[in-house]
This record gives C-alpha cells, structure tokens and sequence, in this order.
C-alpha cells in the first residue's frame, strides 16, 4: 500500500521544499534528521501557517485590510529558512507505520494525529509513505 | 481557626505569586480547606457579601466579557486604529501616541487583556508595514491600557472589587479617577520620546504601506456593529445612572449581554467562549479566602496596625496605600491583592469622619494597584499576554527589558497621582 514518497532534511531550504509540495500537489513531506531517519511529517497546512503572520493568525479581520501587493510578500519569509523552522515549536508525535501494518492500523494513527500523511517504515529505513487519498482509495476500491 | 485561616491565606498567596501552581488550583484549593475545617461554612462563603463570594462582581465580569465578546466580532476596533494609523501619516511617534490613546480609551471600557489581544495584532501589522521595532509600541499600549483602566468601575478588575466593597458608583469612578488617568497619560505622552528613544526612525519609502491599508474591510458586519454599539450605550447609560435606577451595576451588564445575544444572534459558543471560567472561579475562591479573614477578626486587627502606624492620619494613611500598593502590584497580580485591601480600607474608612478623605482611601488603593501593574512584566495579565504575543510574531520582549520601563512608568504614574491626591482631597476639599 506503500509509496514512493519524498523525503527532505531538516536543514534543506524550505523554499525549495515548498516548491516540491506545490509542483506535485502533495498534502504533506516526510522530514528526516541528519541520519535519515524520519523526524516529523511537514503537512502543508502547517506550511500555510507559517506563511501567514502571527498578527492575522491572531485577527484574522486584518487579512481583509492588506491589499494585494502587500499580501503577495508573505511567500518573502521562505528566504533563507530552513524547513525545522516549518515545523510546530511543540514536538509532535511521529506518524509513522510498519510496512505490514493494515489498513485500519494506518487509519487509526491518521485519525489520531491528524495528519494527512504516514511514512511507511521497515526496521529503520523509510520504504515510502501513504497519504491519505491512497488509504481511501484502498477503503473503497472493490477487491 | 485564626491561624488556620492565616495559614492556608498565605499559602496559596505564596502560590499565586510563585505560579508554582496554576492560580486557579490555589485559590479554589484555598477555600476548600477553610470549607473543609471548618474555618468558613456554606452560608459565610455563598451567602454574605462581607465574607463570600462578591456575586456583584462576578456577574459584571461575566456580563461584560459576553458584551466584549460579541463586539470584538464586530471589527470596529481593528477600523479605529488602523484610521489612527492613517491619520498619523507614517510618523512612528505620532502612530505609538494615537494607538496608545485608543488602548487607553478602550481600556476604560473593556478589560485589559481584551484590549490588547485588539491592539497588539494591529499594531504588529502597521510596525511590519512602517519597517520599525514593534517592541516599544506594545510595551507602550500595554502600560497605556493599565493607566486607562483606572478611569472607570468597569476598566479594570481591581476596580470593580474597590466599587462593590466601598460602595462608591460608576460616576464616583468618573468623577474622581477620570481626571487623574487624563493627567496621566497626558504626562506619558511627554516622556515617550525620551522613555523610548531611538525607537521613531522609519524608512519614508515605507510610509505609503501604511496608507495603502484599507481599514473598511475591517468592519465585518455593519448590522452587528450597529446593533452593538447601541447596546454598548445603553449599558454606558445605566452604568452612569445605576444609582438613579437603584440598579446594581452587574443588573446592568447581565441585562445589556443578555439583550445583545438576544438581537445579535451570534451563536452561543462564540460567545460563551469568550468568557473567562476560570478568571471567574478564581475570583470566587479568592473571595473565600478573604472573607474567612474578615470572619475570623484578622482584616479587623490588620485595619486597627495600620490604623496605629499611620497614627490615625488619613494623609498618612492614603499615601502608604498609594506607595506600598504600587509596589506590591507590580510583584504579585493586583487582583488577589486588592481582594485582600479592600476589606483593611474598608475598615480604615469607618475610622474617618471626613467624607473626602475616607473616599481618598479608595482612590489611592485602586490608583495604586493599577498603575503598579505597569512595574514589572508580570505585573498584570495584560503584560503577560502582549509579552506572549510579541514572542510568537518573533519580537521576544525580556522581563527586564519590561521592567526597565515599567518601573519609570510605575514611579511617574505614583508620583502624579500623590499630589493629585493631596490636593483634591486634603488642600481643597
């Protein structure tokens, strides 16, 4: 049910890392430490919410009040930025799944950690990932 | 039971003060233990104004924060102060001065932390757009809404506790503190340039982001705009004649949030949720607390040791207030310590005959608690919660760095309201 998936490390350019979920549309990256070994899932969602200022996260009627030109610049903060700057100050917990895991196995970490992503793991190697498109096309596929 | 009342007090000051527990934990644990020994029972600590739980107070906070909650929907403040901004012309001096004038006003009418939680998202938005340091414009607004508070019953909850012990209306507020938080900030407004220095140079290409901020959009909701403001009047209006109706001030903003949920229909957990619980709840184990001091006769003796030490001189007396308030307040949160005053003032005012002074007693004591909030940077919630929400935009803002200029604050602000003090109640009263 594994797929090939991208991976990137945690002190890769988060500009780069952002074009590579925006060119293929994915819902999220898998980041991994100097070692290789998985760190986070990075989902775009919470790429979008670095993105967007502290202040309007805050009040979000103050989106309203900046008009285009000034709106375009939020992209400016991926300069120079490392992707663990991406990721949540609180550590979360990994969403990660053995290679034989089952479907509802699967489901039940993403249900559990909101996450729209899982990396597939055999012994410590990441072998892929599953988002969550494929799991529901494996759920409602007829076998 | 005296020392048992004493004991548990000073434990769960010492907590508050320390954080070494959650406040609320201390405060409801506190009152449990007097409840459980026995110290207070169920019809001293619900029952009795003078040893409970102050239902006046509890009920105008929740009233208002419901009010506050459905305006703060509304946009209408992000508006003002993003015109202010405009207004100003893109010079940061004149931006800090009219967004901490906004901050004071606002602050006189809504609490605190509400005001700033407003103004710190704007004003991170214009400082980003003008290319300048937000830091000393929130420190700046955050000091201006604890010098604001002072001005009214509602502006801040020290005062409310002050009213409902002493007695005193809203219009006994606007009379007496209203003219001193003018002077106030007028003084804060001649010291700004030199308290921050350094902190006014801006690029002029940066100017026009400023001016291309379109603070209509802010408005959300013009029918719910104009369905608050009105409702936000006619609380104004029976605040300022409860005396007249012979309504509790709490009758007023209960009926005020409730017709406002009623015509604005926004849904109940938007406003429910801007109600503070546990704000509540820890008003309500403070009052425990202190009321099972002034059962068991310990709020009376400490009355009758101040009475002696300022040897029945109520000048003495207003000033020792003012100083050792403001101190205190800036070291410990001024709720539980005007919780805890209100009562000794209270019992300091059946000594005095003069009307003037006896009032001045309270004056100093809400004068005191207030403008010491600024000290330090846990001086008041509001510091807390700007310092907090500078951090996460990225600008971190160190107790010391607060404190620097909260202590020059907190020593101007003091040092003009004794003589105002003086003057008003002992040279021309």
């Amino acid at each position: 049910m594994a797929e090939e998936f991208p991976v990137v490390g945690l002190d890769s350019a988060a500009r780069e890392a952002v074009e590579l979920l925006a060119v293929r549309r994915l819902p999220g990256l898998i980041v991994v430490d100097s070692k290789g070994e998985p760190h986070s899932v990075l989902p775009a969602s919470q790429v979008v919410r670095f993105l967007v200022p502290s202040y309007v996260q805050d009040d979000p009627s103050l989106a309203r009040v900046i008009d285009e030109s000034l709106a375009d610049q939020v992209a400016d903060k991926l300069a120079n930025v490392p992707v663990r700057r991406l990721l949540p100050s609180d550590p979360v917990e990994l969403p990660v799944v053995n290679h034989d895991d089952t479907v509802l196995e699967v489901a039940a970490i993403m249900a559990r950690l909101r996450c729209p992503l899982v990396a597939v793991m055999k012994g410590r190697k990441i072998i892929g990932a599953i988002t969550a498109s494929r799991l529901l096309e494996l759920v409602v596929t007829p076998h | 039971m005296t020392v048992i009342a004493v004991v548990v007090f000073v434990v769960a000051y010492v907590l508050i003060a320390t954080e070494w527990t959650h406040k609320l934990l201390a405060a409801l644990g506190g009152a449990a233990v007097l409840l459980a020994f026995g110290v207070t029972d169920s019809e001293h600590a619900f029952y009795s104004q003078e040893t409970g739980v102050d239902w006046n107070v509890i009920f105008l906070l929740l009233g208002m924060m419901i009010i506050v909650g459905v305006l703060r929907r509304t946009g209408v403040f992000e508006y003002v102060a993003i015109w202010a901004a405009k207004r100003a012309k893109g010079s940061p001096l004149r931006v800090m001065i009219l967004l901490r004038l906004i901050t004071a006003i606002a602050s006189a009418f809504l609490d605190n932390v509400t005001t700033v939680l407003l103004i710190a998202p704007v004003t991170l938005l214009v400082c980003e757009r003008l290319g300048v340091d937000p830091v000393p414009f929130l420190i700046a607004e955050v000091m201006a809404s604890n010098i604001g508070g002072t001005a009214t019953l509602i502006g801040d909850p020290p005062n409310i506790i002050i009213a409902s012990r002493s007695g005193l209306t809203f219009n006994d507020f606007l009379i007496h503190l209203t003219p001193l938080v003018a002077i106030e900030l007028a003084v804060f407004t001649l010291v700004l340039p030199r308290l921050f220095k350094g902190s006014f140079a801006v690029d002029p290409d940066k100017v026009h982001n400023v001016l291309r901020l379109n603070e209509r959009e802010a408005i959300q909701d013009s029918r719910l705009l104009i369905k608050s403001g009105a409702v936000l009047l006619a609380v104004l209006i029976g605040f300022v004649g409860h005396a007249l109706f012979h309504v509790e001030p709490a009758v007023v903003a209960l009926l005020g949030a409730g017709l406002l949920v009623l015509i604005s229909k926004v849904p109940t957990k938007d406003y429910m949720g801007s109600v503070e619980w546990q704000t509540l709840l820890f008003f309500a184990g403070l009052f425990v607390m202190v009321g099972a001091l002034v059962k068991t006769g310990v709020i009376a003796n400490l009355a009758e040791v101040v009475g002696d030490a300022t040897g029945g001189r109520p000048l003495v007396a207003v000033m020792l207030i003012l100083f050792v308030s403001a101190v205190l307040s800036g070291i410990v949160d001024n709720i539980p310590y005007v919780a805890t005053m209100s009562p000794v003032v209270l019992e300091l005012t059946k000594g005095v005959t003069n009307h003037a002074h006896a009032h001045a007693l309270w004056w100093a004591l809400a004068a005191g608690a207030d403008f010491g909030g600024n000290a330090t940077a846990v001086g008041a919630s509001a510091n807390v919660v700007v310092i907090g929400i500078a951090l996460r935009a990225g600008y971190p803002i160190s107790f010391w760095e607060f404190t620097r200029k909260g202590v020059v604050i907190t020593a101007i602000t003091i040092l003009t309201a004794a003589p105002y003090l003086w003057l008003r109640y002992f040279v021309l009263s």
